[in-house]
């Protein structure tokens, strides 16, 4: 399609394609991106609209193997107890994600040094710390500062914070009176006028894409200004293998239209933004002569030690009623009161807790989380008993690497371009499970507290996959890392890899303002080294 | 989108009410899950058209307790639909929504000028006045500043 090379060609328009491709043409690269999706408009998100709990099961599931959008490839999960989700689009998962913004905390690059188990990151919190501050001011996060989970200094996030809601002002109170850490969650929902965005209403249905534009997403904050500053965005363009040449340097990507028709997109560098489980499959399915394993995987780690973080979900009623449908979600408030190693307990590391809205009364009757379905007469009250009157904890367990968790190609299942689907195989570690056993004894706990008459519990959701992390881990050995500590591929010079893949071990928070961080980071060591950068001939 | 014949419509009516029956002040789901509401709800979700049709067809006999227990035990994903049908009609219908106070998604307008009332309480001051609670990298113990 193109003849003269991109400086830069992106494989992905989800959160970090829309960062690095925003940053780079900042400083004058000629961006390219490939993005199997396409734009989304906010008048065909559903959450103002009769049917938004309908098509919240189907059309905007956040599941691939349940929305089955031709854009959408299919995924083996049939040895995974837990199902990985995404949404191909310019924007990408952002758009059905909740939006919570908590950053790792320091201990989390070191849990070797500390914990004796997983690995070190080979950087630090405060070596992140301005990139999350950036990247802070270009989503637009609302929240706190001072939360003494964190160190001191720096920037706090640019907008006040979203409202706790009736449900989070009662587990903040709970918490004081336990003494236990709770703060007002940083969301990267807009609480103000931002940046030509309108501010959050509190319509409770955020991931089912917000049609206010508050929640951030890469579509809204990063592609326009990309493609302003001449960012050229190809949607509806299905990567199928990374090209290499006989010096081992990337010369671009094959990729398929929505027609069939196959083109070669040449490019000088090559970024792989297209989640863990994408990218880990792309990587795979380039392998070649001289890497017959797939490319950039001469250590074999290649989409080994997926992590997604098992999530556990502990649900109050309450007498009163608190309106639970509505508020962000995202998170009213967050608590990090269990998150550090305490061996007593059993495990080690620990989870984060967002507080989260309930949803309306068909989630009441058919729930997606922890509870029963109830059927004659005392249906009523028990949808009565639920509308309205719940908080949800969410608790997000450090997932630690384990090689055994990984994802590979398949032989049978291939998606509508017949190109190979992932097959992914995940299991729960026993300190997982032990770990998220005491959290939900403590967050029932809270909630008690708080006024709860009763304690609904999932203690393993299974579609709960929503940070896909470490399938091309970063490290300073290329024996036992895929990446350098700046993103780039041990094995491959001018092949990078921006997106969650890239983490070391899970931590315990929600993922995507590290992510997102990560990438910029990534983007500005390029400008830092474009003269040396390394390019096929 | 396939449309319901007068039997059919009748089979789930019958189901509906077993499952929802008028009780406590709400009405029976029988009463409400018609012509409007089915056709409301397959044109949201087409992908129910089928299993639903499949769930209703008359060779399953008319007590709805024991169609409902052979399509939950032969037929899972016919269940579903059925179930899912029933329940999204009901509580997209107006009047049933009236009745349990709830009036949808609605946007509220956010006040962030105004002091919050976990400000006011001085809710956060007491988490401060604890410390911080992060764990230093360097030492492995509790951070002190």
């Amino acid at each position: 399609m193109a003849s003269e090379p991109a400086d830069v060609l992106i494989i992905g328009a989800g959160a970090t394609g829309g960062v690095v491709a925003r940053r780079l043409a900042e400083a004058g690269f000629r961006v390219v991106c490939l993005e199997q999706g396409d734009w989304h408009d906010k008048g065909e998100y559903r959450g103002a609209e009769l049917d938004w709990e309908l098509t919240m099961r189907k059309q905007w599931a956040t599941s691939p193997n349940i929305r089955g959008l031709p854009e959408d490839y299919p995924i083996d999960e049939s040895d995974a107890e837990v199902s990985p989700l995404m949404f191909p689009a310019v924007g990408g998962s952002m758009l059905i994600f909740a939006g919570a913004w908590p950053r790792m905390l320091p201990s989390d690059f070191r849990v070797r040094s500390l914990d004796g188990i997983a690995d070190d990151w080979p950087l630090s919190y405060e070596e992140l710390r301005p990139y999350y501050e950036r990247t802070d001011r270009e989503f637009g996060i609302s929240g706190m500062g001072g939360d003494p989970a964190y160190p001191a200094g720096g920037e706090d996030p640019p907008l006040p914070p979203l409202p706790l809601g009736a449900g989070g002002l009662k587990v903040a109170r709970a918490h004081t009176r336990l003494g236990w850490h709770w703060w007002p969650e940083p969301n990267s929902i807009l609480s103000v006028p931002y940046d030509g965005r309108r501010p959050c209403v509190q319509r409770g249905t955020c991931q089912q894409g917000c049609a206010e534009g508050a929640k951030a997403s890469t579509d809204l904050t990063h592609w326009p200004k990309a493609i302003d500053l001449g960012a050229r965005l190809v949607t509806g363009a299905r990567v199928r293998r990374i090209e290499t040449n006989a010096d081992g340097l990337a010369t671009g990507a094959m990729w398929i239209d929505r027609e069939g028709a196959e083109h070669f997109e040449p490019a000088r560098v090559v970024v792989l933004a297209a989640n863990a489980i994408g990218t880990a499959r792309l990587l795979l399915l380039s392998s070649g002569p001289g890497h017959p394993d797939g490319l950039a995987n001469s250590s074999g780690l290649v989409g080994r030690r997926l992590m997604m973080h098992p999530f556990a979900n502990v649900g109050g009623l309450f007498d009163e009623d608190l309106e639970s449908w509505q508020g962000q979600f995202g998170c009213s408030i967050e608590s990090f009161e269990f998150y550090e190693t305490d061996e007593r307990r059993g495990f080690v590391r620990g989870a984060k807790w967002g507080l989260a809205p309930t949803f309306g009364p068909i989630n009441a009757a058919l729930p997606s989380r922890a509870g029963t379905q109830v059927w004659g007469p005392d249906h009523h009250l028990h949808v009565k008993a639920h509308l309205g009157r719940g908080a949800n904890w969410g608790l997000f367990g450090e997932d630690l690497p384990d090689e055994a968790n990984h994802v590979t190609l398949s032989k049978t299942l291939v998606d509508s371009s017949g190109i190979p689907a992932p097959e992914i195989h995940y299991k729960v570690s026993d300190n997982s499970r032990r770990l998220l056993d005491f959290h939900i004894e403590k967050a029932s706990e809270s909630l008690m507290e708080a006024g709860a008459y009763a304690v609904e519990v999932d203690r393993l959701m299974r579609y709960s996959g929503w940070h896909l992390l470490g399938t091309a881990r970063m490290g300073d050995d290329p024996a036992t890392s895929v990446l350098d500590r700046w993103n780039r591929t041990h094995d491959v010079p001018n092949l990078y890899v921006v997106d969650g893949s890239c983490f070391v071990t899970s931590a315990g928070v929600n993922p995507t303002s590290s992510i997102v961080a990560l990438a910029l980071r990534a983007a500005d060591h390029m400008i830092e080294t474009r003269f040396e950068q390394q390019v096929p001939a | 989108m396939t449309a319901l014949d007068a039997a059919a419509l009748a089979t789930l009516a019958a189901v509906a009410g077993r499952l929802i029956p008028e009780a406590h002040g709400m009405p029976s789901a029988g009463d409400i899950v018609g012509e409007s509401r089915v056709h409301f709800v397959l044109g949201a979700r087409p992908d129910l058209a089928e299993p639903l049709a499949r769930a209703l067809r008359p060779e399953l006999g008319d007590d709805p307790a024991a169609r409902l227990a052979t399509l939950e035990r032969d037929e899972p994903e016919h269940h579903a639909a059925l179930v899912q049908a029933i329940v999204f009609g009901y509580y997209t219908d107006k009047g049933v929504r009236e009745r349990l106070g709830y009036p949808g998604q609605v946007a509220k307008e956010l006040y962030s000028w105004k002091v919050p009332p976990f400000i006011e309480e001085g809710l956060t001051d007491q988490v401060l006045a604890r410390g911080p609670i992060w764990r230093d990298p360097a030492t492995g113990r509790r951070a002190t500043g």
